[in-house]
């Protein structure tokens, strides 16, 4: 719990857009604490999205270094990547979040799978966290039998349930109506809180903001404040 | 048909270029296919025709009703000379020639075996046939009147025979009494078809006549020229029996019907193939189809909301099918024009096909026939068939109203 | 072991189904296919099998023993010793080795009726033996086979006895060469007509008792081949030398030797059936590999989200695989039973005899009886699953390999 969950370290990141070199990222320096609920805002184009991409292995930086749960992830491999995604981040995104042809039940046991929990286990934990998330009922039905807000607490349910340190969340409420919203980051700041699970949220919405113990602005590919709050 | 329509169908089937490319290169593999073995095949059957007619049968005969069914001696065309004078007159054809067929025991001095002796016409018989320049010993027969005879390399080995032996001939003429002569074997050919060569000896007509009390009469008229003015020569030789009831014109379909026959059941058995060939690329263009109309349900739901019909949707469909069936039969015939083309110029051949060669009388090398006949039939029945495809898309779209189609992403 | 597999295939199997319609016709595709190539090869086997059986029954057996020369200049002077003085080969025909033998006389000869005369084959037989070898003692029709092998009565082919003008029980002469070189001829009454699919062997044969030919031509009791059925007209290499090697100073042929266009014909067929399968299988490939790429482009977004939870690019790849595989499992499932149940009902054959004189010409009968054979149905299903699969690795291979933030940012936003 002493190292921090995520460092970058003088981050680039070009796209060649043609002609054009676009700087999605120039120089980020970051470091973000294990147990932290982190927010990053910013305009559109402004890299948060990038940022999250990097830390999370998706992409790699065009410069600089990004270690995250101690390892070094700049330089790995594909194969690499999915096994340091699969064990230690969790992934909750705008939309989209679940595979269509697996119920909610065995989304949530997907990731499991993937690692290796047995089948009795993870069933149980993946009916466990269902309730937690408020589902239950709900285990057997298909992504495109629930709702949007529903739909985003199996996704969160999916990123929490084999424990992560790590949790990125993309825009995780875009979709939702504002109770709803209200209620999923009630239940992000109660894992947070209770599991100590380090949350990195990219958003627009000034209710995850509120949210936010740590809130960085990011403007054209940099950081231009980085504001701790309650 | 506007242009704007082609147009828009030309971009919408580009918008998966390597789904598209897949579907039109399924087409131009079929359509490819389809010319090359077509071409080959009519080429093939061509030239089992020409060969199988040119050794002996020639395009077509004249003869006594029923000698074709039923040969019996007494059948014959009188005054048959002068017949086949007046058909070379009409069709202004030298390749008319007379014959007489017999069938007797032939002994050299050890041997005795029975075979088939036809009288011919040695002035025009080299017209009509191929045999005489396939002597492989001796010389063919000279005068029409001489007393001599040509014998099949097999029969001349059974026998044990060679040129300048004598054969002694026995059989029974037309009028059914004792046919007996002695004559010298001048030369020994090799047609390469068995029962020929097995079977078969030739003497000048006159002498045949001589021999088997024909008088003047004959079994067959056989008349030459190239097939392709068979029709021609046809009415010209019919004119010249126009008076004679009991003489009937045969072409040769009704000579060889098994030669007609064996390319009738192959060319069957090579449809069934095609038309496998076929479905399965219609099935290919269903699915492009298919898929291209159900990933824009959203799209046409916003064509239908502006007030677009269904009809003029369905034209739409039918457009890109169109351009795209079109393109791959395009692009298919062009390739296969090439290819046969390639194969005309430098034969086609494949391991076994010597053996079938001899059996079928076809040389081992085949050059496919390039003609709209070879071209066109195969690519076109995979355009309709394509097109066919295309309707189940365009049933599946006129279900379609707005509300739902919108609702779809 | 990481690779759930049980997981993969559920996705795989449900992803089949989302877009059942596309499935379907990828479905269909593939069971046609197989069906065109089972039922093709079907054809073509049972016309080269009838043109074997045709050949192997009109007299030439598995196995021929012959006189040296014999088969060059068929006289009669070239005979071979009876079997009966030669113990070794007795005992070789007589094992199980060999189910059916038979020494026959084999002469050219002529055939005289009061309307006409033609050339024919005088074949003596022993009748006994003969029965089970060849065609001639199931394909009397009229009048009765040959009691033995000193029967005064001649079988004459049907087509011949019209050609001749005769009848059954009316009287023949029939003429050939003794081995001192003078005409034998003598008088026959028929016995019995034959009738055969192929109009050229009625027209061609004319069966006699053996001892009844030995008399007509003043010779001793040579014979002029033994023919001989092992149990398969296939591997009959071993057979045949054994034989070779008994027989002694002998002419021993195979029925392929001694007709060297059917053995070219059954190594062209192989070829033949080997290019309609590739043809059949390239023509369905297209629609498979479409298929998938289509699949797999429609899930960008999915396989995105499924690397982005951390699948390893192998098991995604394996995951397209599954998907292939599924698909063409069901697919050969169906085209097998549609074989089968397409096959079944003409299993008696089909009756093509429009083309009879073409398929004459060519030494088939008017019946094509489809001849399934497990190794070609095999062989059919074997291209379509290993090929399909191979034609799928480039789909899968392309869904393995999308960069997770290629298809990823279609999800962030």
């Amino acid at each position: 719990m002493n190292n921090p969950a995520v460092i970058c370290h003088k981050v680039d990141k070009t796209f060649q857009q043609g002609e054009l070199a676009v700087h999605a990222l120039s120089g980020v320096d970051l470091e973000i604490a294990s147990g932290g609920f982190v927010c990053l805002s910013g305009p559109s184009g402004s890299g948060k999205t990038t940022l999250l991409n990097m830390i999370g292995g998706l992409d790699r930086p065009s410069g600089g270094e990004i270690t995250v749960a101690d390892l070094r992830i700049d330089r790995m491999r594909m194969s690499e990547l999915a096994e340091l995604r699969l064990h230690h981040i969790g992934f909750v995104f705008q939309a989209y979040n679940l595979i269509p042809v697996l119920n909610a039940r065995e989304n949530v046991e997907f990731v499991m799978q993937l690692q290796g929990v047995a089948a009795a286990k993870r069933h149980a934990l993946a009916m466990d966290i269902l309730e937690e998330v408020g589902l239950k009922g709900m285990e057997e039905r298909r992504p495109g039998e629930l709702s949007g807000g529903q739909q985003q607490r199996v996704a969160v349910a999916r990123a929490i349930v084999s424990k992560p340190a790590l949790i990125l969340a993309d825009e995780p409420t875009a979709n939702l109506d504002s109770a709803t919203a209200e209620k999923l980051m009630q239940q992000m700041r109660d894992l947070n809180t209770h599991i100590g699970t380090t949350f990195v949220i990219s958003t627009h919405d000034k209710l995850v903001m509120s949210y936010a113990k740590r809130l960085i602005k990011l403007h054209d590919g940099k950081i231009v404040d980085d504001i701790a709050q309650q | 048909m506007t242009n704007t329509t082609t147009l828009l169908a030309w971009r919408n089937i580009w918008r998966h270029p390597r789904r598209t490319l897949l579907t039109i290169a399924a087409m131009v593999f079929a359509d490819v296919l389809l010319i090359f073995m077509l071409g080959l095949q009519l080429g093939q059957y061509r030239m089992m025709i020409d060969n199988s007619l040119a050794i002996f049968t020639g395009q077509m005969q004249v003869q006594a009703d029923g000698y074709n069914d039923e040969p019996y001696m007494y059948r014959t065309i009188p005054a048959a000379d002068a017949l086949a004078e007046d058909i070379r007159a009409r069709t202004q054809l030298e390749a008319v020639a007379t014959r007489g067929y017999g069938f007797a025991l032939v002994s050299s001095e050890t041997r005795t075996l029975g075979a088939q002796i036809s009288g011919v016409d040695p002035q025009f018989e080299p017209r009509v046939s191929t045999l005489p320049g396939l002597i492989k010993q001796g010389r063919y027969l000279d005068g029409k009147a001489d007393n001599e005879i040509v014998i099949g390399s097999t029969l001349a080995r059974n026998l044990r025979i060679e040129p300048g032996d004598e054969l002694t001939i026995l059989g029974s003429g037309r009028d059914g009494s004792m046919a007996a002569t002695v004559t010298p074997v001048v030369g020994i050919y090799e047609s390469g078809n068995r029962d020929m060569d097995r079977m078969m000896l030739s003497m000048p007509l006159d002498t045949f006549r001589d021999v088997f009390s024909m008088g003047d009469t004959a079994h067959s008229i056989v008349i030459g020229g190239e097939r392709e003015r068979a029709d021609r020569i046809a009415t010209g030789a019919q004119a010249a029996l126009a008076d004679k009831d009991s003489l009937v014109l045969l072409d040769w379909e009704t000579l060889m019907p098994g030669l007609k026959q064996a390319i009738q059941a192959d060319f069957t058995s090579a449809w069934f193939m095609y038309a496998v060939l076929i479905i399965l690329v219609a099935f290919g263009m269903l699915n492009t189809m298919l898929m291209s109309v159900l990933e824009r349900t959203h799209e046409f739901g916003i064509l239908l909301a502006l007030g677009v019909g269904h009809g003029k949707l369905g034209r739409m469909i039918v457009t890109e099918s169109a351009v795209l069936a079109t393109t791959g039969m395009l692009i298919g015939i062009l390739i296969g024009a090439v290819v046969v083309g390639y194969y005309l110029v430098n034969g086609f051949t494949y391991p076994g096909m010597e053996a079938m060669g001899e059996r079928f009388n076809i040389p081992s090398v085949l050059r496919p026939e390039v003609s709209l006949r070879s071209l066109l039939p195969g690519p076109l029945a995979v355009f309709l068939a394509t097109m066919l495809a295309s309707l189940y898309p365009i049933l599946h779209m006129r279900k379609l109203r707005p509300t739902e189609a919108l609702q779809a992403v | 072991m990481k690779t759930p597999t049980f997981m993969l295939i559920t996705i795989a199997w449900r992803n089949l189904w989302r877009n059942h319609r596309r499935s379907l016709i990828m479905l269909t595709a593939i069971a046609i296919g197989l069906w065109g190539m089972i039922w093709m090869t079907a054809l073509m086997r049972g016309m080269v099998d009838q043109m074997i059986d045709s050949a192997i029954n009109t007299l030439s057996g598995h196995v021929q023993i012959h006189a040296e020369g014999f088969l060059d200049d068929p006289s009669i002077e070239r005979t071979l010793p009876p079997v009966r003085d030669n113990p070794a080969l007795q005992s070789l025909l007589d094992s199980a080795r060999v189910t059916h033998w038979s020494e026959r006389i084999r002469v050219p000869a002529v055939i005289r009726s009061e309307r006409d005369v033609l050339g024919v084959t005088l074949v003596g037989i022993d009748p006994q033996q003969e029965s089970g070898l060849s065609f001639i003692a199931d394909s009397v029709t009229e009048g009765e086979y040959l009691a033995g092998v000193d029967d005064r009565h001649v079988l004459v082919g049907r087509k011949l006895l019209e050609r001749l003008e005769t009848k059954s029980g009316r009287r023949i002469v029939l003429m050939s060469q003794d081995p001192d070189n003078n005409i034998a001829e003598r008088g026959f009454r028929i016995g019995g007509v034959f009738d055969t699919d192929l109009q050229v062997t009625e027209t061609s044969y004319v069966f006699a008792g053996i001892e009844t030919v030995r008399a007509m031509l003043k010779m001793g009791d040579g014979v002029s081949e033994i023919s001989l059925l092992g149990p398969d007209y296939r591997n009959l290499d071993a057979l045949a030398a054994d034989v070779r090697a008994a027989a002694g100073k002998a002419d021993t042929k195979t029925w392929l030797e001694l007709d060297p266009y059917m053995a070219t014909m059954l190594g062209v067929m192989d070829g033949v059936i080997l290019i309609w399968f590739s043809i059949i299988f390239v023509a369905l490939s297209f629609g498979l590999v479409n298929t998938l790429l289509m699949a797999v482009f429609e899930r960008t977004r999915e396989i995105g989200l499924l690397q982005a939870l951390g699948m390893p690019p192998a098991n995604i790849l394996i995951m397209v695989l599954v998907e292939s595989l599924i698909m063409l499992l069901i697919g050969l499932l169906a085209g097998n039973l549609l074989s089968w149940l397409t096959i079944l009902p003409i299993q008696d054959g089909i009756d093509i005899s429009g083309v009879a004189a073409g398929l004459e010409w060519a030494g088939m009968s008017s019946t094509l009886l489809p001849a399934v054979k497990s190794s070609d149905v095999l062989l059919a299903n074997a291209i379509v699953l290993v090929l399909g699969i191979a034609a799928s690795l480039f789909p899968a291979w392309r869904a393995s390999r999308k960069v997770p933030v290629e298809a990823i940012t279609r999800i962030w936003q």
